[in-house]
């Protein structure tokens, strides 16, 4: 007797509950397509304009940032290290290697919304490129830790896991997806706790 | 058995089909899209400085080492214009539609002698002063904006703390006013 009514309701969960439930982990899963990815970096030099797919205007229009035109910059994120396994605050990483061709360089640590993580005013807790020392050939490597280390160091506060966002400015990387030969700073892992 | 299987599949095309509109529509009705909370900053044609950490609207500067200022503004009736003194640091601007697209960008590279100075109108507006020149717009980048209202943002840097005092005087006296001829 309740069996047309009941294959209704059924119809209707799994058609507005999927339908409702999908949508929200595709946004929160990613910012779309048309990533460009080199090691553990992504970059959606797209994202900004008119041509961006469904998925990442959506994403847009949720997270409402000022995002950065074609001509002014790309930003880059990681969230994990090399190794595949998630950055989180407790550990120690060291980020080395050179970065595409940019004018400008800038690299802060992020929360999950990313926000800029903040230390403590007087603790370093973002870098760019007329700042940091640099190796005779032009590549740097920075410490990414919670205590204090020597040379390049980049202070991160008490907190979980964390992402590290990279931002190339005026860079010819953003005008085109020819990206994929060009070299990213590695991030390694070089111990947790008080190792 | 078979109507349950009917049931599960017409629920799953539902999904689908509730899955794209859901995607489709979003950006039409969050109302806290980069381009509401601009307009929720205040007055159109004023660049409103934005702060490292978000204000009320949710908008900030984000990269520590970048000085934030942003305008809205309606072409509908007079062209926008733009104008900054470059500061020597890197600045940048972007101008986007309500839709958050970009529409244009550039940089202190890529500008004429260093400084802010770009013409925003609508094609009408464009073909009228290309109809009848103005002199004082001879080094003015003109640029076509296809809708009527959107939003600029202008960016500073600030790779030390002593290019503070310049960054913040960039952004102070920059410009975005409606073009009433020079």
């Amino acid at each position: 007797m309740f069996r047309v009514p009941l294959l209704i309701a059924l119809t209707l969960i799994i058609a507005f509950g999927g339908g409702i439930l999908s949508s929200l982990s595709a946004l929160n899963a990613s910012v779309g397509f048309g990533a460009i990815r080199i090691g553990v970096w992504s970059a959606f030099p797209a994202a900004q304009t008119a041509e961006a797919d469904p998925y990442a205007k959506a994403h847009r229009a949720k997270a409402g940032r000022l995002l950065y035109g074609s001509a002014e910059g790309l930003t880059f994120t990681a969230s994990a290290d090399d190794a595949g396994q998630r950055l989180t605050g407790t550990c120690t990483y060291r980020l080395s290697g050179r970065t595409p061709t940019a004018r400008l360089w800038t690299l802060y640590a992020a929360d999950g919304d990313g926000l800029p993580l903040v230390a403590s005013a007087d603790l370093p807790t973002s870098l760019n490129s007329q700042t940091v020392l640099r190796q005779h050939d032009g590549t740097f490597s920075v410490t990414i830790s919670p205590t204090a280390k020597a040379g390049n160091w980049l202070a991160l506060p008490d907190t979980g896991a964390f992402s590290l966002v990279l931002t190339l400015l005026d860079t010819p990387a953003a005008g085109s997806t020819g990206l994929i030969g060009l070299d990213m700073p590695g991030i390694e892992t070089l111990g947790c706790g008080n190792e | 058995m078979s109507r349950l299987l009917y049931a599960v599949i017409t629920g799953v095309f539902g999904a689908v089909l509730l899955h794209i509109i859901i995607i489709l529509g979003i950006p039409h009705f969050t109302g806290k899209d980069a381009y509401t909370r601009v307009v929720a900053e205040g007055a159109p044609f004023v660049f409103h400085r934005l702060e490292v950490k978000p204000d009320t609207t949710g908008l900030s500067s984000l990269d520590p080492y970048m000085r934030v200022a942003v305008c809205h503004f309606d072409i509908s009736r007079q062209p926008l214009s733009l104008v900054a003194l470059g500061s020597g640091s890197f600045w940048s601007i972007s101008l986007y539609d309500k839709d958050s697209n970009e529409v244009f960008s550039m940089n202190d590279r890529t500008s004429v002698a260093g400084d802010v100075d770009v013409l925003l109108a609508t094609p009408v507006q464009i073909a009228q002063l290309r109809k009848t020149p103005i002199p004082a717009l001879a080094q003015t980048i003109l640029v076509e904006h296809r809708g009527t209202t959107g939003y600029a943002v202008l960016r500073s840097m600030v790779a030390q703390p002593s290019f503070e005092a310049e960054a913040r005087e960039f952004l102070a006296e920059a410009e975005c006013l409606p073009f009433t001829g020079r």
